[in-house]
C-alpha cells in the first residue's frame, strides 16, 4: 500500500500528494473531519516519522549487491522534511597498484550531487534508477575524498552508493555507502574539498538495505554517462605559475614605483641644483662683482691723486689691472655656473667674445664664422666647460706658435654635435714630430674624449694648422634628462660639480 | 667685446667749453668715483649726478648734457626704461650704458631701447675717454655678437612690418662683416668706403633698430615679461 501510494517524479519540487492518505486514516479512526485538525496532525506526523530499521538482505537482493558492489541506504538520524544531508568519506588507493577500472554507482531518494576530491562528478534525482560513473581516469594512487550533497523532499530518505575499483594486480577495492560515512553539519564550510573530517562529524545511519521496502531490488535502469576524464591541467592554471606571474607583477610594480619615486627625487634635485647654481651666480655677481668693480674705480680715482712720477701711482696702476683681471675671471666663473647660460647659443657668443678679446690683445685679427641662428638647445655644463678650456688652449697655441696675422674661429651645430674649428694660415708644424712637446695637446684630446668628444689636428710645416673639436651637446653620463642609467646613478649633481671644479 | 677701442684718433674738442657728462648711478660710492674719474679728464666735466632713473628724467632734460652715462641696473625704474623715456625728451643726446657684466641679452635690449653704446664698469679711464669721444662724433660701435643679434632681429620680421625699417643691402653687408669679426676700418677697406661712411651706416642701423623695437622687445621688457632666450 505504501509503495502504491508513492507517486515519484524526478523533480525536486514535487509535493507529496499522498501526504493526506495517512492523515485521512487517522481522522477516519477518530471520526473527526476538520481542516485545522488535519493540518495539526500533519505537523505532528512530520516530526515523528520513524526511520525504518535495516532488514536482512533477501537472496535476490544479495545477488544484486554482490554484482554491482553496492552498500546500503544511508541517511542521518535527525530526519526532517525537505532536508539536505551531506555525506563525506575518504579512502585510499594504493600508490603502487594502478587503477584498471573504477565504477561508481549511485542513486538517492530524492536527489544527490556527487563530488570526488572537490570536483563535481554528477547529479541525479531518480531513486528508481542507478547512475554508473566511470572514474577510472580520476583515481590515481593516494587519498581521495567522496562527498555527496543529498536532498530529500519528504518521507523515505536515503543515499545508496557503491564504488568498485579493480586494480592492476587484480585486487578489488569496494567503497560502499555504510555507517563509516560521516554526516557533515550544515555549518561546515568548504567541506567538499576537506581532507580531514572534524571531530564533531557524526557517522551516517544505515536506514535500509537494497530491496527493502519501499526501495527496489533491481534498479529500473542503469544510466552510464560518458567516462570522466581528468581535468587537463594547463600550466598557466597551475598554482605555482599563477604565483610566479603574480610575484613578477608585484616586483614590476614595486620597481616602477621605486623608479618613479627616484625620478621625481632626481628631477627635484636637478631643479634644486639649477636654482642653486643661478643663486650662486647671482650672489657672486651682485656682491663680489660689484665690490671688485668698485675697487677698480676707487683705485683709478686714488691713482689720479698722486703725481704722475710717484711710485704709489705705479702701484695703484698695477693694483687696478690685477683687480680688472680678477673681475674678468669672476665673470667667467659666473658664466660657467649660471644655469641660465646652459645653451649652445650662449656658449657660442661667449666663445666669440673670448676669442676677440684674447686675439686683439695679441694683436692678431680674429675672424668668426658662426652658423646663423644658433639654436638655444641645452648644452651640458661639463661638456661646455671642457670644450671652452680646449678651445682656449687651441687659441693660445695658435697665437703663440703660428705667427699668423689672422685666426679663424668657426662654430656650428652638426646634428647632436657642436663643431668648433680653430684655423690659421701660419707656420704649422709636423704633428708626427711633435714628441714630448705635445703634452698640452694630448691632455686636451684626453679631456675631450672623456666627455665623449673628438679633436682632429691637421697641420704641416708651412701649411697652417686646423684644429677641429666635435662634441656631443650632452655628456652621456651626466645628461639631465630621463635615462635608466641616470636613474641608477647615485649623485648626478655631485658629478657635475666635480667637473666644474676639477679642471 | 671691445667696441670702444678707438680706431681713429677722435677729433680734439676745444678745451674752452668742456663736454658735459651726466651720470645716472644708484650706488653713491660708485657714482662719486665715476664723477671724479670724468672730472680728471681736462676736456670733460661731470655736470650732473643722478641717483635714480626718476631723478634723471626730472633733472636731465633742462640741463641738456652732451653724453649720458647710465647704469643698466637701477632700483625701481630700470636703466633701460629710463633710456627709452630720456630718448623721447633728448633724442639727440647719446646715452652709454654702464654694465657690471658682459651680458649680451641685456645689452642688446638696452641698444634696442635707444642706447648708443655700452661700457663695462671695469673699463680703463683711457677706454672710457675714447668711448665718450667716439659716441660724441657720431660713432655707433657694435660688437660682432651684437651685430649677429641685430641681423637676426631684422630677419624675423615683426608683425606690421614696415619697409622703411628694413636694412639696405649695404647696411646688411656691413653687419655681416661685423659678425665675422672685421673692424670698422677693415670693413671700409673691403667695401671701398670711407670709415666715416661705415660709421654712418652703423648709426643708421642703430636708428632703425630703435624704431623697429619701439613696439617690440622694449615694450615686452617694460611689461615685465622675461626677454626671450634670457
Amino acid at each position: 500500500m505504501w509503495q502504491s501510494a508513492r507517486q515519484r517524479t524526478v523533480f525536486f519540487n514535487r509535493i507529496p500528494r499522498r501526504r493526506s492518505a495517512r492523515g485521512n486514516r487517522f481522522l477516519r479512526a477518530f471520526g473527526v473531519s476538520c481542516l485545522v485538525g488535519f493540518l495539526f496532525s500533519s505537523v505532528v506526523f512530520a516530526e515523528t516519522y520513524p526511520l525504518s530499521k535495516p532488514q536482512k538482505l533477501t537472496p535476490q537482493a544479495e545477488k544484486v549487491v554482490e554484482q554491482l558492489g553496492l552498500g546500503s541506504w544511508i541517511w542521518t538520524t535527525n530526519f526532517q522534511e525537505k532536508q539536505t544531508c551531506r555525506f563525506w568519506k575518504s579512502f585510499e588507493v594504493p600508490a603502487n597498484d594502478p587503477v584498471r577500472r573504477a565504477l561508481l554507482r549511485i542513486t538517492a531518494d530524492n536527489s544527490y550531487h556527487l563530488f570526488l576530491d572537490g570536483r563535481e562528478i554528477g547529479e541525479g534525482s531518480n531513486w528508481k534508477a542507478l547512475t554508473e560513473y566511470d572514474l577510472t581516469f580520476l583515481l590515481t594512487g593516494g587519498r581521495h575524498v567522496l562527498a555527496i550533497d543529498g536532498f530529500n523532499d519528504g518521507r523515505e530518505a536515503g543515499v545508496l552508493l557503491g564504488m568498485r575499483i579493480t586494480l592492476a594486480s587484480g585486487k578489488q577495492l569496494d567503497v560502499v555507502s555504510d555507517d563509516s560515512w560521516l554526516i557533515v553539519p550544515n555549518t561546515a564550510h568548504r567541506w567538499l574539498s576537506r581532507n580531514r573530517p572534524d571531530a564533531d562529524w557524526q557517522p551516517a545511519t544505515v536506514v535500509g538495505v537494497v530491496g527493502q521496502n519501499p526501495w527496489w531490488v533491481n534498479p529500473v535502469n542503469i544510466m552510464t554517462p560518458p567516462t570522466l576524464q581528468p581535468y587537463e591541467q594547463h600550466f598557466w592554471k597551475t598554482t605555482w605559475f599563477l604565483g610566479a606571474v603574480l610575484s613578477v607583477c608585484i616586483v614590476a610594480l614595486a620597481l616602477s614605483l621605486w623608479l618613479a619615486a627616484k625620478l621625481a627625487l632626481q628631477t627635484r634635485a636637478q631643479k634644486l641644483l639649477e636654482v642653486e647654481r643661478a643663486r650662486i651666480a647671482r650672489d657672486i655677481h651682485d656682491d663680489l662683482g660689484a665690490a671688485l668693480t668698485q675697487l677698480v674705480l676707487q683705485s683709478e680715482v686714488a691713482q689720479t691723486e698722486f703725481p704722475e712720477t710717484s711710485t704709489a701711482r705705479g702701484h695703484f696702476s698695477q693694483f687696478c689691472s690685477r683687480a680688472r683681471a680678477a673681475s674678468q675671471a669672476l665673470d667667467e666663473v659666473v658664466w660657467a655656473v649660471n644655469s641660465k647660460r646652459d645653451t649652445l647659443r650662449d656658449f657660442s657668443s661667449y666663445l666669440c667674445k673670448y676669442a676677440q678679446t684674447f686675439l686683439s690683445d695679441a694683436a692678431i685679427r680674429c675672424r668668426l664664422d658662426v652658423q646663423a641662428g644658433m639654436p638655444a638647445s641645452v648644452f651640458d655644463l661639463s661638456v661646455r666647460r671642457g670644450l671652452l678650456l680646449a678651445v682656449k688652449e687651441a687659441l693660445n697655441n695658435a697665437a703663440k706658435h703660428s705667427g699668423a696675422g689672422e685666426i679663424l674661429l668657426r662654430i656650428n651645430k652638426d646634428g647632436g654635435n657642436v663643431v668648433v674649428v680653430v684655423e690659421d694660415q701660419g707656420n704649422g708644424f709636423d704633428p708626427d714630430a711633435l714628441g714630448g712637446a705635445g703634452n698640452g695637446l694630448q691632455n686636451m684630446m684626453q679631456r675631450l674624449q672623456e666627455l665623449g668628444g673628438t679633436c682632429h689636428i691637421t697641420s704641416g710645416i708651412g701649411a697652417g694648422c686646423r684644429v677641429e673639436f666635435r662634441m656631443p651637446l650632452a655628456h652621456p653620463a651626466s645628461r639631465g634628462g630621463f635615462s635608466l642609467r641616470n636613474l641608477f646613478r647615485r649623485q648626478n649633481g655631485a658629478h657635475q660639480w666635480q667637473n666644474l671644479n676639477g679642471q | 667685446m671691445t667696441p670702444h677701442r678707438a680706431e681713429t684718433k677722435a677729433p680734439q674738442f676745444s678745451t674752452e667749453s668742456p663736454l658735459k657728462i651726466a651720470l645716472v648711478e644708484d650706488k653713491r660710492d660708485v657714482r662719486e668715483s665715476w664723477a671724479k674719474l670724468i672730472n680728471s679728464f681736462p676736456d670733460f666735466i661731470c655736470m650732473c649726478k643722478c641717483a635714480s632713473g626718476e631723478d634723471a628724467l626730472r633733472m636731465l632734460p633742462p640741463l641738456q648734457p652732451d653724453v649720458i652715462l647710465m647704469d643698466i641696473f637701477l632700483p625701481r625704474m630700470s636703466g633701460i626704461e629710463c633710456t627709452t623715456r630720456l630718448k623721447n625728451e633728448l633724442p639727440r643726446t647719446p646715452i652709454v650704458m654702464l654694465t657690471a657684466s658682459d651680458d649680451d641679452d641685456l645689452v642688446f635690449v638696452a641698444l634696442q631701447a635707444g642706447a648708443d653704446g655700452y661700457l663695462l664698469k671695469r673699463t680703463t679711464p683711457a677706454d672710457l675717454r675714447s668711448a665718450l669721444l667716439d659716441v660724441l662724433t657720431g660713432g655707433a660701435p657694435m660688437s660682432s655678437e651684437i651685430a649677429r643679434r641685430v641681423v637676426e632681429s631684422f630677419r624675423q620680421k615683426p608683425r606690421g612690418h614696415d619697409d622703411t625699417i628694413s636694412l639696405t643691402a649695404r647696411e646688411e653687408e656691413t653687419l655681416m662683416l661685423l659678425t665675422k669679426g672685421y673692424s670698422n676700418k677693415e670693413i671700409a677697406d673691403r667695401l671701398g668706403l670711407s670709415i666715416e661712411t661705415v660709421r654712418s651706416h652703423l648709426k643708421r642701423i642703430y636708428e632703425k633698430m630703435h624704431v623697429q623695437s619701439r613696439a617690440g622687445a622694449v615694450a615686452r621688457y617694460m611689461s615685465g615679461k622675461p626677454i626671450e632666450n634670457g
